[in-house]
């Protein structure tokens, strides 16, 4: 489970979370959705011990992720797709992980095949597609088979193929018993992907809810969202309707 | 912990390749030294004969592959940190220290070996080049074998300094050129002080690591070859102190 109460964070003079709170809960897939700079990335962040919140916390399992014991085996995450050094290969990559995580090297294998990178595990990841460096990371995320995933807009360059895997994935990890907590702005793959919604605009909770509430009246999600987001919205295109 | 900052350092083709140019860059350099010293020597005065360092002058092309082991040092955290890796690794180990120690470990052995190595076979082929004047010096001579040690150390020392000033400046050209500045420009303009105040020129690094590689007594204050080494451990422990300090207070 994941637990964020009052949590606020400030980039000198950009207030990223202000005040914010929710709860994740486990065997569901929970989106967290927002506009661009809303503070998304920055939970992630907190929640996974790079960043210090300025007042508030940010629990997995009712700890800080930095008091987790062999945190790799509790929470699996992608936090972009960049964070790998792009002159190693995809299999020296998540051999570093295991091996710090103390991981039997096997798993790297496993992962590699699971997420369709096997032939070109040996491959330098700067030579990767987007869409390869995101199987990566996820590769990276399921390496200690944790019960909490936190995926920061795992979709994003993925292929046809790629985006229909993940779904299942994301679905099969929930039924589990797993907490997944996924970041997005692909409104409409969430909307068949989601069970529960957490809502942020400007570091602030907008809404907390089951899919289903969100979406009652058969409006679709990107619909429900735009409108709820309306006044949250900082970076706006002219209309062009 | 060690596995992984060993594999981290291994599977990075930028490592072997700076290695393998230090290599060349230290033997060719301390060998032309040699045979242009050989060519010169029967028309120096008997001062000069007295004065000349024929260890010392294996480690000429030292001056610049000093400066690879400094890169190693800096691009082992530095570059995770531009490339987006730090993340990752922070997330894996949270405690940051123990990544930090790891790398100090793993990157000290690994400059340790491959210095003290250099440092022989610059040594080895110098002293091939002035045998034909009769003023080569064998391993067996004590001081020649401490300058040997002393070189391999001072590289070492460099890599951790590197490593240090990565982790704090957590920029490759900012920390390579901190560096450059430290070995080569600090060295410079102590020495054009000297006249108003000393302590710069007998404390920078440059100075120190000179102590370490001369078989000869110091001259005008420089210091002895274990002040040197006590220098060259300064240089390499600050930063990385200082760095470990701030690692955990830092946002990744």
């Amino acid at each position: 489970m994941i637990e964020v109460h009052e949590l606020s964070k400030r980039y000198r003079a950009n207030q990223a979370v202000d005040g914010l709170s929710f709860t994740v809960q486990p065997g569901q897939v929970t989106a967290f959705i927002g506009p661009n700079g809303a503070g998304k990335s920055t939970t992630f962040r907190i929640l996974l011990g790079l960043d210090r919140p300025n007042s508030g916390h940010a629990l997995i399992d009712n700890k800080p992720y930095c008091e987790l014991e062999r945190p790799v085996l509790r929470v699996g995450a992608l936090l972009d797709a960049n964070a790998a050094h792009p002159g190693r290969s995809a299999r020296n990559h998540l051999l570093c992980i295991a091996q710090a995580a103390e991981i039997d090297s096997k798993r790297v294998t496993a992962v590699l095949e699971l997420t369709g990178l096997g032939e070109a595990g040996n491959r330098r990841v700067g030579g990767y597609s987007l869409g390869m460096r995101q199987r990566l990371g996820i590769a990276a995320a399921l390496l200690g088979d944790p019960a909490v995933l936190l995926l920061d807009e795992p979709v994003n360059g993925l292929d046809p193929e790629g985006v229909r895997w993940i779904r299942r994935l994301l679905r099969q990890l929930a039924d589990e018993g797993r907490t997944v907590f996924v970041s997005s702005h692909l409104m409409s793959e969430l909307q068949l992907v989601a069970d529960h919604l957490i809502v942020i605009g400007r570091g602030r909770l907008i809404a907390d809810t089951p899919l289903s509430e969100f979406t009652a009246g058969g409006r679709s999600l990107e619909d429900a969202y735009l409108e709820l987001t309306a006044d949250a919205t900082q970076y706006r295109t002219e209309r062009t309707n | 912990m060690l596995r992984s900052e060993w594999t981290k350092l291994r599977s990075i083709r930028s490592t072997p390749l700076t290695l393998t140019a230090a290599f060349a860059v230290a033997v060719l350099g301390g060998l032309f030294s040699a045979t242009g010293r050989a060519k010169d020597y029967p028309s120096w005065s008997a001062v000069d004969k007295a004065a000349f360092d024929p260890v010392n002058l294996s480690f000429d092309g030292l001056a610049f592959a000093q400066l690879a082991f400094g890169v190693i040092g800096v691009l082992a955290i530095s570059s995770e940190y531009t490339t987006g890796q730090i993340r990752t690794t922070f997330a894996v180990t949270p405690r940051r220290r123990q990544v930090l120690l790891g790398k100090a470990c793993v990157l000290g052995a690994v400059a340790l070996v491959c210095g003290e190595l250099l440092s022989l076979v610059s040594f080895v082929v110098a002293q091939l080049g002035l045998r034909s004047i009769h003023v080569d010096v064998s391993l067996s001579d004590h001081a020649a074998l401490r300058a040997v040690a002393g070189a391999g150390v001072y590289l070492t020392a460099l890599t951790l300094l590197g490593l240090g000033l990565g982790a704090l400046i957590r920029h490759t050209a900012g920390a390579v050129s901190a560096i450059f500045g430290l070995v080569f420009v600090v060295p410079l303009v102590a020495a054009n002080l000297k006249d108003w105040i000393t302590w710069p020129s007998n404390w920078n690094l440059w100075t120190a690591g000179n102590a370490l590689i001369s078989t000869r007594p110091p001259v005008d204050g420089a210091p002895s070859p274990s002040m040197g080494l006590v220098i060259c451990v300064l240089y390499a422990l600050v930063p990385l102190a200082l760095a470990m300090v701030l690692i955990d207070r830092r946002d990744a």
